[in-house]
């Protein structure tokens, strides 16, 4: 019965090999989290900042959540893309972060990662774009082992969050 | 001396560094080479040797811990000396080394005379004797005392020091420099060969030992050869060098200590490869060896030699072998020597090493000097200080055991001195023991010996206990799997453009599976071809016939059909016996049984007869057709005098027995004939009776009609004699009375004369056998082999020789050259888009090209369609022949399954030619003698085939079925999977079990077993069959909950931020929560959830409400269903929504407003200026501007004071108004969501009001978006009402100085205007017709006859200008500019597209449609609307004319309720129902009745049109428009109205286009307005039509129903209704009146109950003078006002609106009286016309 609100942005991402990006993200909870209000997914535009130095979405983001239980916090979970001069999108990186739990502005970076290839797909990839991709997308944040996945690691995602949380003293959690 | 060993092999690695793992084992070695080299001495001494070299090493051991302690008290003070001192210190320690070493080699040589060596004896044997030759002078003074010996070393060292004290300095620093900057190869030699020149040295000092003389002569042999290889190696090792430095160049020195190894390495290596190549001594001992089973050894070899070696057992005392083996190598001396030597290689090279080191000391200066440049790093030398220091700190802490073997003495003790057993001699197996170096197990024992319980390590035999070898002979690694985990499988994906189409299969171009269609163009064969010559065209003509006749051949259909009949004749006749037989025991029932099934073999036969007959027949015309065709040919072959076509027809002819066909024939021919008359005196029996019959009636009614006739006739006798008789006496006439004729019977015998009289059937003829044996015979004939005749069977070959093209005539030459030049090809389109072709093929002289080729083609868009394009190309350029369009194939065709099938194509190209060639298209003629001439277009077949590929894995490339949606059979397929494993083969197992499951199938039964063998095969029972398996994915999650689910989901407030979210209508536009949950009000969801529970119930009641509450929940289905179908689409943004980009503006418009600027100001102009839209978020208090210019023709009340009621019928009676007098006071009153205003009093019939009100608007929820604000269906009403003052004065005496007065306002009229139309046109202007009622009792109309004006049509109507808009202006909705879905051709849509845009660049205000949207959402062609629809039969009732029977259909159409389309699909787009769906629903907008009054019209023959323009008030609307004879009528549908073309009071204000089935027709013309248009749609000045010459309509095939079905209207249910309706309004009225009493009139009420149904009689205009004359009478007591108002019938709700705006219940007194009536016209299928008539009575005084 307790609420989790996030109201923040997803400001930007820096440290990628090129700037003109966009971002996929959703969010993702346990069962015992039902989503009220807001959208749980979406997709920033393509910024392509003159100065190189990274991109900014300024993408809002505004779930209001109720809950049962702890488990399953929040997690929001990106997927960067990069949008090359020929209007093709490539994978950049994956990352994923915990929504923070306590209440209060935050201001989090989120590492971002994508897999390496083989030889032959890196060099197919720096040539002709593309890359390889997930096929499964939930690995993103579900906590499989990963240690086979060999991975490069990529920029970072910002994200702004504030987080309201209501009730949870109800249950004898303190915030 | 281990320790020393040990200590050396330190330093050798700190000087060469990394040399660790390889040189270790090769210092080894070396030592052991110089062992070996004193291999020759005598086995005796050995032992005592051994026990001496033990001790000694000890004693060295010692003393040189002593000396080193010396020496480092030395070294401390001068670093330098330390260094020489060091240098000194190692090479003794080498010496010691290598004399310990020796005697090891000894011991083991002299064990094992086999031992395998590596071979490179030469170097070895130059530098080992030098060892050897030290050794020996070691060995020697051994002998004597140690301390000689170590005097003697002492010496040696100091003289090494003398010697060497310059080198020494740097001497580390210097093996490194040489290797960077390697001195010149002719100065300096290679390391490996330096050796021989310290030796020689102390070769002179101590030239003692035994067999010194043996060793010295070897030694010379062994230095020659070595010289010669040396020089060579020399050479090599130069040019090694000298890369090697290019390389060294580049590095600085700090990485020197890593070339260098690097370097050794490459230098040993190189080095042993070339001297493996070199020698062949060496390999003459390798032969050896390898005879022996020893491999050759190369480096590794050499390593792995020595891990091999454990066998020697060196501590057991073996005498005899000891001399055996003694005498072996004295024998063999030399070559094991050799060989021992050899098998030190890699000992070699480390000694060469080492050796290179001494070297260095010996060249120093030439190093110097090439150093110099580099000489100056000093610093180095402080890095190996603490290295003697780290030794002796070794030597203390660190044990090394030696690597000598265990002596015999210790083995015996751990043996306790008993004799070895070997269990492997004994005859046990002991399996292999691991290859370990001698070196290392004797580490290991010499170790062990010193544990404690040492005994335990070692077996019965005295070797260490070792498991047998786990070791593989060959190295190998387990196999990694590289198979990764599901969960993180990596997908290499390009880089991808998102489309956004949904022609893609994956919804983009890239992103795609593998999708591909085999195409298969195998061969084209042409039937006809404008190059075809006369002869061709026979020929193909008789290979056509041949085909077929070959094909009737085969299935014989004549000989099946004639067996047949046999048969059926045998049963029949054996029925017939058998009926004969038995007739006796058979009863009624049976017999009558077989009775009927002889009939029906008889019937049978019949049948089969005439089939055979048929087939016979066309066979033998076939056959006739075949000969004459080959005749023709065979004339056609001689006029032109050379043959064309290899066709030939023999006729092969059997001859037959005359005698038995002629019986046959005459048996056939007597069968049949028999058969004939059997069926034809059946036919005559049953006729016959039926004559008999017929006559005897008819002789009876011919009897019966004399009689009456004869009745009749006395009957008037009578008549005339009584009347002659009257005068005979009342006697008589009593009589004749008695005798009067019944009336009654007069009638019917006048009756039966009228009969009609009954007819005589013609006689039926009897059986005329002659003439159909005739009959028979001559079919026969026709049909059937002559007896004798022989049988023909013709063959068609191939095999007529060709006339060469030199011996025919010019034409024909010319033909074939065209023919040769011919060359065709095909073009496979997919999508229409070309995707291939096939290469180029000449046409044969037979008119087939073989192509044989398969495309496959990989898709990406689904498949629309895949046409083949003929070529025909002659020389240059092709031209298309024609197009053939393929199917796409179903998904369980595949490449493997499919066949080829046979298109056929024709086309209509028309060629001629000037030559024999026929031409396509074109009349030609066989010649004069064949009659008439013929046309042939170019036909021919294509041989092809589609189907979908199939990869190597055997998988299907066909996209996913979604395409099969459309398919009638999906659903079947899903529903019933049985049927599905037939279609398609493919199953949805899961489905099926489901289905399986869901349907309660019985398992044990054995209908099921094939399917339950199915689902258990596939996925074994407890998978598919069994109780589902439930695993729980988030553990323990339950025990921590704070609350379970309900709670959350029964919170309200949750509960209302999640429906708010959600959009559910009630909640959208909640604007707060409130926080609390107890603060939300308990009701909030009341309405949510009981519109929820109506959702889900449904009502079966049989009233007309109920019907209509069905109608709207069908409505609401639909509707759901199509906001649903457009949600998707609505949600999709696109840039513009995104993004709100000013157009720039263009050159020409900143010219003008530039010179705007220089305009004069005009501030007297006005200019209009638009209105800035508002963004729905920021706008409140938003009113709509109502302003109202003016009435006119108000009608005018009848004179009051004429007391009673005054009709416009006496207006004669009227008082004249004199200047003053009121005639009437207009104003109008608006009522807008309960809120009313309204105008000032005007004065006369024509006010002029010029007022603007503002009406207030509030949005429901307080939502300004467009989206909710297209739902409001709030309308504006506005009431034109007279004001009528009352005087109420009671008392005439207060009349001076009170005024009393009663307003009472009288309705006139009264207009609705929905405010969508309002929202959606921003504003309405105009004049507009007030809807008036039909009787008006008390007011009169038309103009003054003061005027005496004419009257004038219009004037009848009341009209009201009015300019409406909603200040501050709200954003319209847009449109959907999505494109949907469609079924329409895509060439159609385009060329649509196309014309409404050009037309929009011209008139922009005018909207031209040419497709809408249906309810499913898809794109339709708008002409498809249009269909010839009958109107419900009975609705026509008495009106005979046909305006009359329009002016119903009309009243029928405007009867079904209207309903704005944004209303029933609000924040759509116009959607267009088809009529059945509108009737349906019963509700539609402009266009629904439009579309149906048109094709009600199209019914009745009436040339119509659509008008899509712009009414009043409706904005964009759709009229219809009918031809009558010199006028165009417009229909308003929702009306019923219709106007002439010309009246100006027409409310079609512009009209945009007409539309019919054929065309639409687009108005072009300057005007808009009807009244001055040109309606001659022929003129294009005028009239744009769609479909033009150059896209003609090809015929669209209807979009409406075949017909209309209509439902009669339940009476019973209609007067409930209105009964109902009549009880609800009384109610109504006294409610409103609460405070006052009301009472009602009922014999008013009686009169106006009968004048209503009058009223819809006359489709609601105005009744007969009769009727109203009828009702003033009744009411000339009363003064009445009221009126009678019409409306569709939808619900209730707005009738009781419409009366309640009509005001009649506004009078404040008591003594009224009301009367109210209603009145229900029922028309089909639940259309009603509902009348109320209300009325109020003022009793006059």
């Amino acid at each position: 019965m307790a609420e989790v609100h996030i109201v923040g942005q997803i400001v930007g991402a820096s440290g990628f090999p090129d700037h003109s990006l966009f971002c996929k993200w959703g969010i993702n909870t346990g069962g015992a989290w039902k989503a009220l209000a807001g959208l749980r997914e979406g997709q920033t535009q393509v910024d392509t900042p003159q100065q190189h130095d990274a991109a900014y979405w300024a993408h809002p983001i505004d779930i209001h959540y109720a809950t049962k239980g702890l488990q399953g916090w929040p997690k929001i979970h990106f997927q960067v893309w990069h949008q090359d001069s020929f209007g093709r999108n490539e994978l950049y990186g994956y990352g994923f972060c915990h929504v923070p739990t306590t209440p209060g502005m935050h201001e989090i970076e989120c590492p971002t990662w994508r897999p390496s290839g083989s030889f032959k797909e890196q060099v197919s990839q720096y040539f002709l774009g593309g890359g390889p991709q997930l096929k499964n997308p939930d690995l993103i944040y579900s906590g499989a082992d990963r240690y086979r996945l060999h991975t490069i690691a990529m920029g970072s995602v910002h994200v702004r969050l504030g987080v309201i949380l209501r009730n949870f003293d109800k249950y004898g959690i303190e915030c | 001396m281990a320790d020393k060993k040990k200590k050396t092999k330190r330093l050798i690695e700190n000087e060469e560094d990394e040399e660790a793992g390889v040189t270790n084992p090769s210092m080894d070695e070396e030592a052991e080479a110089a062992q070996h080299q004193s291999g020759g001495e005598s086995s005796v001494e050995q032992v005592d040797e051994t026990h001496e070299a033990e001790s000694l090493i000890k004693d060295l051991k010692t003393k040189h811990l002593s000396k080193q302690k010396e020496l480092s008290k030395v070294k401390s003070p001068k670093e330098d000396l330390a260094k020489e001192l060091r240098t000194i210190k190692q090479q003794s320690r080498d010496k010691v080394d290598e004399t310990i070493r020796q005697e090891e080699a000894e011991l083991s040589a002299t064990e094992d005379g086999t031992v395998p060596m590596p071979t490179e004896e030469e170097e070895l044997g130059e530098s080992q004797p030098t060892d050897s030759i030290v050794t020996f002078a070691e060995t020697t003074t051994e002998l004597e005392t140690e301390e000689a010996v170590v005097k003697k070393l002492k010496r040696k060292k100091e003289k090494v020091e003398e010697e060497e004290v310059l080198p020494l300095k740097d001497e580390d620093e210097e093996t490194t420099k040489k290797e960077e900057a390697p001195p010149p190869p002719e100065t300096v030699p290679p390391p490996q060969e330096e050796p021989p020149k310290p030796p020689p040295q102390e070769d002179v000092k101590t030239p003692r030992g035994l067999k010194a003389s043996m060793k010295a002569r070897l030694r010379k042999a062994k230095e020659e050869a070595a010289a010669e290889a040396e020089q060579e190696q020399k050479e090599e090792e130069k040019k090694e060098r000298q890369l090697k430095r290019d390389k060294d160049k580049k590095k600085t020195r700090f990485d020197q200590p890593e070339v260098d190894e690097a370097e050794l390495e490459e230098k040993t290596r190189a080095f042993k490869s070339r001297l493996k190549k070199k020698q062949p001594l060496e390999e003459k001992f390798r032969m050896e060896l390898k005879s022996k089973g020893v491999f050759m050894p190369t480096a590794e070899e050499a390593f792995d030699f020595f891990t091999h070696d454990f066998e020697p057992e060196p501590e057991e005392p073996k005498p005899e072998v000891e001399e055996k083996e003694e005498e072996e190598k004295e024998e063999e001396e030399e070559k094991k020597e050799g060989e021992e030597e050899e098998g030190e290689e890699g000992e070699g090279e480390e000694d060469k090493k080492k050796k290179k080191e001494k070297e260095e000391d010996e060249v120093p200066l030439m190093e110097d000097v090439d150093e110099e440049g580099y000489g100056f790093y000093a610093v180095r030398k402080a890095e190996y200080d603490d290295t003697p220091e780290t030794a002796k700190k070794e030597a203390e802490k660190l044990y090394y055991p030696s690597v000598t073997s265990v002596n015999a003495e210790e083995k015996a003790k751990i043996l306790h001195d008993k004799q070895p057993r070997f269990l492997e001699d004994e005859g046990f197996y002991v399996g292999t023991r691991p290859k370990i170096s001698g070196w290392n197990v004797n580490k290991m024992e010499n170790r062990l010996i010193k544990e404690l319980h040492r005994e335990k390590w070692f077996g019965e035999d005295g070797r260490m206990i070792v498991l047998p070898n786990p070791l593989r002979p060959t190295p190998s690694r387990p196999p990694i799997p590289e198979e990764q985990e599901p969960g993180l499988e990596v997908q290499y994906r390009k880089a991808i453009m998102h489309e956004f189409d949904s022609r893609y299969i994956d919804g983009s171009l890239d992103n795609a599976g593998y999708y591909q269609l085999d195409v298969d163009i195998n061969s084209l064969s042409f039937s006809h071809h404008h190059l075809f010559s006369r002869e061709h065209v026979l020929a193909t003509r008789l290979s056509q016939l041949y085909e077929e006749y070959m094909d009737r051949q085969k299935k014989n259909m004549a000989e099946y059909l004639s067996e047949k009949l046999k048969a059926l004749k045998l049963s029949a006749v054996h029925l017939k016996d058998h009926m004969a037989a038995k007739k006796s025991e058979h009863n009624y029932a049976d017999r009558s049984n077989f009775q009927k099934r002889l009939q029906d073999y008889k019937d049978e036969i019949r049948r089969a007869r005439a089939l055979r007959d048929k087939e016979e027949k066309t066979d033998r015309l076939l056959l006739k057709a075949i000969i004459k065709t080959w005749k023709d040919i065979k004339q056609q072959r001689e006029k032109q005098k050379f043959i064309n076509t290899p066709l030939k027809l023999q006729v092969i002819t059997e001859e037959t027995n005359k005698e038995f066909d002629l019986t046959q024939w005459k048996l056939e021919i007597e069968d049949e004939l028999e058969e004939m008359e059997e069926e034809a005196t059946e036919i005559y029996n049953r006729k016959k009776t039926e004559y008999e019959e017929a006559l005897k009636k008819h002789a009876e009614q011919v009897k019966a009609k004399e009689d009456a006739r004869v009745r009749i006739h006395k009957r008037s006798r009578k008549q005339s004699t009584k009347g002659s008789r009257a005068s005979l006496g009342s006697k008589a006439s009593k009589h004749s009375a008695e005798n009067e004729p019944n009336p009654e019977e007069e009638a019917k015998d006048q009756e039966i004369l009228n009969e009609p009289e009954i007819e005589i059937p013609d006689k039926p003829e009897e059986f005329n056998k002659e003439q159909a044996r005739k009959d028979i015979i001559a079919k026969a004939k026709e049909i059937r082999r002559r007896p004798g005749e022989p049988k023909l069977y013709p063959e068609v070959t191939s095999t007529q020789p060709i006339t060469e093209a030199s011996k025919c005539p010019r034409g024909e030459q010319q033909r074939r050259n065209d023919v040769s030049k011919c060359e065709m090809f095909l073009k496979v389109l997919f999508n229409n888009k070309e995707v291939s072709r096939t290469s180029s093929k000449p046409l044969t002289q037979e008119f087939k090209l073989n192509f044989g080729q398969i495309f496959s083609l990989k898709i990406v868009q689904w498949p629309e369609s895949i046409t083949y394009q003929v070529y025909e190309t002659s020389g240059f350029g092709g031209e298309i022949i024609c197009e053939i369009n393929s199917s796409i194939p179903d998904s369980s065709v595949t490449s493997q399954s499919v066949q080829l099938e046979n298109l056929d194509f024709s086309s209509d190209h028309r060629v001629n030619h000037g030559h024999e060639g026929v031409g396509s298209g074109v009349p030609f003629s066989f010649g004069a003698k064949n009659e008439g001439t013929e046309t042939l277009y170019t036909t021919g077949e294509l041989r092809c085939s589609v189907a979908w590929a199939i990869n190597d894995q055997g998988e299907l490339l066909v996209p996913p079925s979604t395409q099969e949606q459309g398919n009638m059979f999906y659903a079947m397929r899903k529903m019933d999977p049985v049927t599905a494993i037939g279609a398609a083969g493919v199953v949805d197992i899961q489905k099926l079990a489901k289905w399986f499951e869901d349907s309660r199938l019985d398992p044990n039964d054995p209908a099921n077993a094939d399917l339950v063998y199915m689902l258990k095969s596939k996925g074994g029972e407890s998978a598919l069959l069994g109780p589902k398996e439930f695993f729980r994915l988030e553990q323990l999650q339950e025990e921590f909950n704070f609350c379970d689910d309900e709670a959350i989901d029964e919170n309200k407030r949750f509960r209302l931020i999640y429906l708010r979210d959600s959009e559910v209508t009630e909640f959208k536009n909640y604007k707060m929560i409130p926080l609390l949950d107890r603060d939300i009000p308990r009701d909030t969801f009341a309405e949510y959830e009981k519109k929820k529970r109506e959702e889900e119930k449904y009502k079966e009641e049989k009233d007309i409400e109920s019907h209509r509450a069905a109608v709207s929940k069908f409505m609401q289905r639909v509707r759901e269903q199509v906001i649903r179908r457009f949600r998707l689409l609505a949600h999709q943004r696109r840039l513009e929504d995104v993004i709100n980009e000013e157009a720039v503006p263009n050159i020409a418009l900143l010219g003008t407003s530039v010179l705007k600027l220089t305009e004069r100001r005009r501030p007297l102009r006005v200019e209009r200026k638009e209105r800035k839209k508002v963004v729905p978020q920021t706008i409140d208090n938003v009113k709509i501007l109502i302003n109202i210019n003016r009435a006119v023709y108000v009608p005018r009340r009848v004179a009051a004071s004429r007391g009673g009621a005054m009709t416009a019928r006496e207006p004669d009676k009227a008082v004249k108004n004199i200047v003053g007098e009121t005639q009437v006071q207009p104003f109008i009153e608006v009522m807008f969501q309960d809120v009313f205003l309204h105008t000032e009093v005007g004065d006369g019939p024509n006010p002029s009001y010029n007022e603007e009100l503002e009406m207030p608007f509030k949005a429901p929820n307080e939502d300004y978006t467009p989206g909710n604000l297209q739902t409001v269906t709030d309308n504006i009403y506005l009431n034109l009402f007279d004001q009528v003052l009352i005087d109420i004065q009671e008392d005439d005496r207060q009349r001076g100085t009170t005024v009393h007065q009663r307003i009472e306002k009288k309705w006139l009229g009264g207009l609705t205007i929905p405010f969508s139309t309002v929202y959606f046109n921003g504003k309405i202007d105009g004049t507009f017709k007030l809807n008036k009622p039909p009787v008006l009792l008390g007011y009169t109309q038309g103009p003054d006859e003061e005027e005496g004006t004419s009257l004038r049509s219009n004037e009848e109507n009341t009209y009201l200008s009015v300019f409406m808009t909603i200040e501050p202006p709200l954003q319209p909705p847009e449109p959907m500019r999505e494109r949907f879905a469609t079924t329409e051709d895509e060439k159609l849509l385009q060329y649509a597209d196309n014309w409404e845009k050009t037309l929009n660049a011209k008139f922009s205000d005018r909207e031209y449609k040419t497709t809408v949207i249906d309810v499913n959402g898809k794109t339709v062609f708008v002409t498809r609307y249009f269909k010839a629809l009958e109107p419900p039969p009975d609705i026509f009732g008495s009106s005979d004319t046909e305006v009359k029977k329009m002016e119903v259909v009309a009243r029928y159409v405007s009867m079904i309720p209207s309903v704005s389309d944004s209303v029933v699909f609000p924040g759509l787009c116009d959607i267009w129902s088809t009529c059945d769906q509108f009737l349906q629903m019963m509700a539609g907008d402009e266009e629904e009745h439009a579309v149906l009054l048109a094709n009600y019209f199209l019914y009745m023959k009436k040339i119509t049109w659509l008008i899509i323009g712009k009414g009043i008030p409706e904005g964009p609307t759709a009229y219809v428009m009918t031809e009558q004879e010199n006028d165009y009528w417009i229909w308003n549908a929702g009306t019923g109205e219709h106007f002439s073309y010309r009246d100006s009071y027409c409310p079609l204000q512009s009209i945009s286009c007409l539309i019919n089935a054929e065309n639409i027709w687009a108005n072009v013309q300057q005007y808009e307005k009807p009244a001055q248009m040109n309606f001659d749609l022929s003129q294009g000045a005028s009239w744009r039509s769609f479909f033009t010459r150059s896209f003609p309509n090809t015929g669209i095939a209807s979009y409406q129903p075949e017909r209309l079905y209509y439902k009669p209207t339940n009476k019973n249910a209609v007067l409930d209704l209105q009964e109902k309706i009549e009880t609800l309004l009384k109610n109504k009225i006294m409610e409103w009146r609460s405070r006052l009493i009301t009472r009602w009139n009922r014999h008013c009420t009686q009169i106006m109950r009968k004048l209503l149904p009058v009223l819809e009689e006359n489709l609601g205009h105005s009744p007969g003078e009769q009727h109203l004359a009828e009702l003033e009478s009744t009411f000339s007591a009363y003064k009445v006002s009221g009126f009678p108002i019409n409306m569709p019938y939808n619900e209730i709700n707005p009738i009781v609106d419409a009366v309640f705006s009509t005001r009649v219940h506004a009078h404040d007194t008591s003594d009224v009286e009301f009367a109210l009536a209603v009145y229900i016209h029922p028309y089909p299928n639940d259309v009603l016309s509902v009348w109320v008539y209300v009325a109020s009575l003022i009793r006059s005084r």
